[in-house]
């Protein structure tokens, strides 16, 4: 600047003084000699004020350029302050990622910054610039108490403003947001603008609802819950840092008598004993540790509890407290001894019972078996009396018509009192054949139609001897009660059905009036038929030895036409 | 034909009833009664008494042994029977449990004394007497 200045002045010294020379050079040429002095003493006169003004000139300028100098370098400043603040606007606001706007109050002019679009979801042309954009997107809920709060501000009744409420989002969920803001005022002190940010707190206010709700187990279970620190010595049992209301209710303690103390205060000391050594373990290893233990509550009264405790860990993964967690199980306890001394008294009278029925059968048989014993001997001795003939043939059939009836009530018995009599896996096809083969008198007597369909490798896992007694049970009967009118038809037939095996025994006999007797026809002495030597036992017994298999079994059947029987078993592999 | 066997029942009719077909049947020689375990043992001490030191010549070589009986059952007579030196005085006396119970449980208990030879249930028959014969010839 300071060579601008000099340039200046030496060009104008330079022209003046190259016109002035020119000048002297023009005027010596055209005027007289006599004035040739006079025009020097001019010339002179010429340069000097020449470099006089130069160096006025000089003078001027160059103070102008100090003034200048002095006035960029000020508004240099200014401008890089200008510059850095905004900057820093910049950064603060991408740092905050709050919302920031700014209210001009007597023009409604709304602005607001980029984060109305990146955390509200707003496009750019989508933004009003009035506030009425901005309180028609606060929740309906909240509005008015915002609104009340905001304008008592800006008439300056109060001297913060803060407020939480709900935000919508251009998607129209809402976000709970949290706005702070403050006031530019003019001179005589009111209010024209407002400027506010907008912090997004959904998530810690669905974290604070969630805590919350989580807190309310705590709060609100029958559990008691009782917090420990950890006790680094591992010397002693760990203090009470927390207690949950339901511990008071379950013990009578208030916080107030717990905390700081040892769990030991409620803990029965005879019960405990027992569990001293493996609660030592785990409280040193810090390993979660469960068992049952008799409590005192403050009134001293005993109850059972169900304690179990679990050991936390901080951030950086160290022990820090042990929850305990105590379930009142004093009922449960209860039921159980209850429940105990009814299996213990069922067990006795079923044992008794069983018992009862041995020695029953043992007493009836013993003399039973006397009389079959003398009559299978008066059998070889020759009878004149024709009367007394009779009378012994009708005393021997009643002896073993007796006989036979005692031995299925035995049988039975014996039933009844190996629910889970031995199993095992058996070819349903071989069980026909045994049977058949035992039946071989009566087919060739009555000649029945046979139609039999046996899946061919059929295993059941059942009782051999059972499934042939109910087989014969069912092939007696049908024999016994076919129709006199038409030839005896059986049809026996046998399939897996999923994971069931499915025996279906059908007949075209006299049939059952399952209207009448539906419900008796399983049960025991249940005759339907006046038959000489029904004695109602069979079916009972079908159906006691299918149910000490676990199996099940149906009939249908009508009068005149047949019945059928179907059987299923679960296969169990 | 065995030479002589013992029945051992509180039931007279029994024991008659056993006497009966043992003969009918040709089964022994000579059929002796007790009415109960402890009556049963006495028989035998006094065998043992009778042939002090010596060996005792004539024992049963079979007993049909009852189980529910008044002053000593069934059960006490086969656990006094197979301790002490009776099991080596009578070491060819076999026992056949004859009862009337069905309690399964009983059965099984049967077969754990050595000298029983089998449960039969009553009443005794000449088939079962002929079957037994097989074996005791």
């Amino acid at each position: 600047m300071k060579n601008k200045s000099n340039k200046i002045t030496l060009l104008f010294v330079f022209f003046s003084i190259l016109l002035a020379v020119i000048s002297y050079g023009l005027s010596n040429n055209f005027h007289f000699t006599s004035q040739s002095q006079l025009l020097q003493y001019g010339f002179i006169k010429d340069l000097g004020f020449i470099i006089c003004s130069g160096l006025f000139f000089k003078f001027i300028l160059s103070r102008n350029d100090i003034r200048n100098n002095k006035m960029f370098e000020k508004m240099k400043t200014n401008n890089d302050e200008i510059r850095e603040s905004n900057e820093r606007y910049d950064i603060v606001a991408k740092a905050t990622s709050d919302t920031i706007w700014d209210w001009k109050i007597q023009e409604d002019d709304f602005i607001w910054n980029k984060g109305i679009q990146g955390v509200f979801g707003y496009k750019k042309e989508d933004v009003g610039k009035t506030s009425k954009w901005w309180f028609d997107r606060i929740h309906p809920e909240d509005s008015i108490k915002m609104a009340m709060k905001l304008y008592s501000f800006i008439e300056q009744k109060t001297e913060k403003w803060q407020d939480e409420y709900r935000f919508k989002c251009a998607d129209g969920t809402y976000k709970y947001v949290f706005d702070r803001g403050f006031l530019v005022k003019d001179d005589e002190g009111n209010a024209i603008r407002m400027i506010g940010a907008i912090q997004d707190v959904t998530k810690q206010k669905e974290e604070e609802q969630r805590l919350k709700l989580l807190e309310t187990v705590i709060t609100q279970t029958k559990d008691a819950v009782i917090i420990t620190e950890s006790e680094k010595s591992n010397r002693t049992i760990p203090k009470i840092v927390f207690v949950n209301p339901a511990f008071t209710e379950m013990t009578g303690y208030k916080p107030t008598d717990v905390i700081g103390k040892t769990p030991a205060i409620f803990m029965g000391k005879k019960s405990i004993k027992h569990e001293m050594e493996s609660l030592g373990k785990a409280l040193r290893g810090k390993e979660e540790f469960k068992f049952e233990t008799l409590n005192h509550k403050k009134d001293g009264e005993e109850y059972w509890v169900n304690f179990s405790m679990i050991p936390i860990t901080n951030q950086d993964g160290d022990h820090s407290h042990w929850i305990s967690i105590q379930r009142d199980i004093t009922e449960e306890k209860k039921q159980e001894k209850e429940k105990e001394q009814l299996i213990r008294e069922l067990t006795q009278n079923n044992k008794d019972l069983k018992q009862f029925s041995y020695i029953t059968s043992h007493n009836l048989r013993a003399p039973l078996s006397n009389l079959t014993g003398l009559l299978n001997l008066m059998e070889e001795i020759p009878i004149e009396n024709a009367e007394l003939k009779e009378i012994i043939n009708g005393f021997s059939t009643s002896t073993h018509l007796l006989n036979e009836t005692i031995n299925d009530l035995v049988k039975v018995v014996i039933i009844k009192d190996n629910p889970s009599i031995q199993k095992e896996e058996v070819l349903i096809k071989d069980v026909f054949e045994n049977v058949f083969n035992q039946l071989s008198f009566l087919i060739s007597l009555h000649k029945p139609i046979l139609k039999i369909e046996l899946e061919k490798v059929t295993i059941l896992n059942i009782n051999k001897a059972y499934l042939e007694s109910i087989l014969l049970n069912l092939f007696t009967n049908a024999v016994k009660y076919r129709s006199p009118k038409r030839t005896l038809r059986i049809f026996v037939s046998s399939k897996e059905v999923g994971d069931e095996i499915v025996l279906v025994f059908k007949d075209n006999g006299i049939g059952i009036d399952l209207e009448r007797n539906g419900d008796k026809i399983f049960g025991l002495y249940q005759r339907f038929h006046n038959y000489p030597d029904s004695k109602g036992l069979g079916l009972y017994l079908v159906k006691s030895q299918v149910e000490s298999m676990s199996g099940s079994i149906q009939v249908e059947s009508e009068v005149d036409k047949g019945t059928t029987f179907t059987i299923t078993f679960k296969q169990i592999r | 034909m065995l030479d002589l066997i013992l029945c051992v029942d509180d039931d007279p009719i029994t024991l008659m009833l056993c006497k009966m077909v043992i003969s009918k049947a040709s089964f022994a020689n000579e059929i002796i009664t007790a009415q109960n375990g402890e009556d049963a043992l006495n028989y035998f001490d006094d065998l043992k008494l009778n042939n002090l030191g010596n060996e005792i010549s004539r024992y049963p070589q079979l007993i049909f042994l009852d189980l529910n009986m008044p002053v000593m059952g069934g059960w006490e007579f086969l656990d006094m029977f197979s301790k002490h030196d009776y099991p080596k005085l009578f070491k060819d006396c076999k026992v056949i449990v004859l009862s009337s119970t069905i309690d399964p449980a009983d059965i099984n208990k049967a077969k754990t004394y050595p000298m029983v030879h089998d449960f039969m249930s009553k009443p005794i028959t000449k088939e079962m007497l002929e079957s037994l014969k097989q074996v005791f010839h």
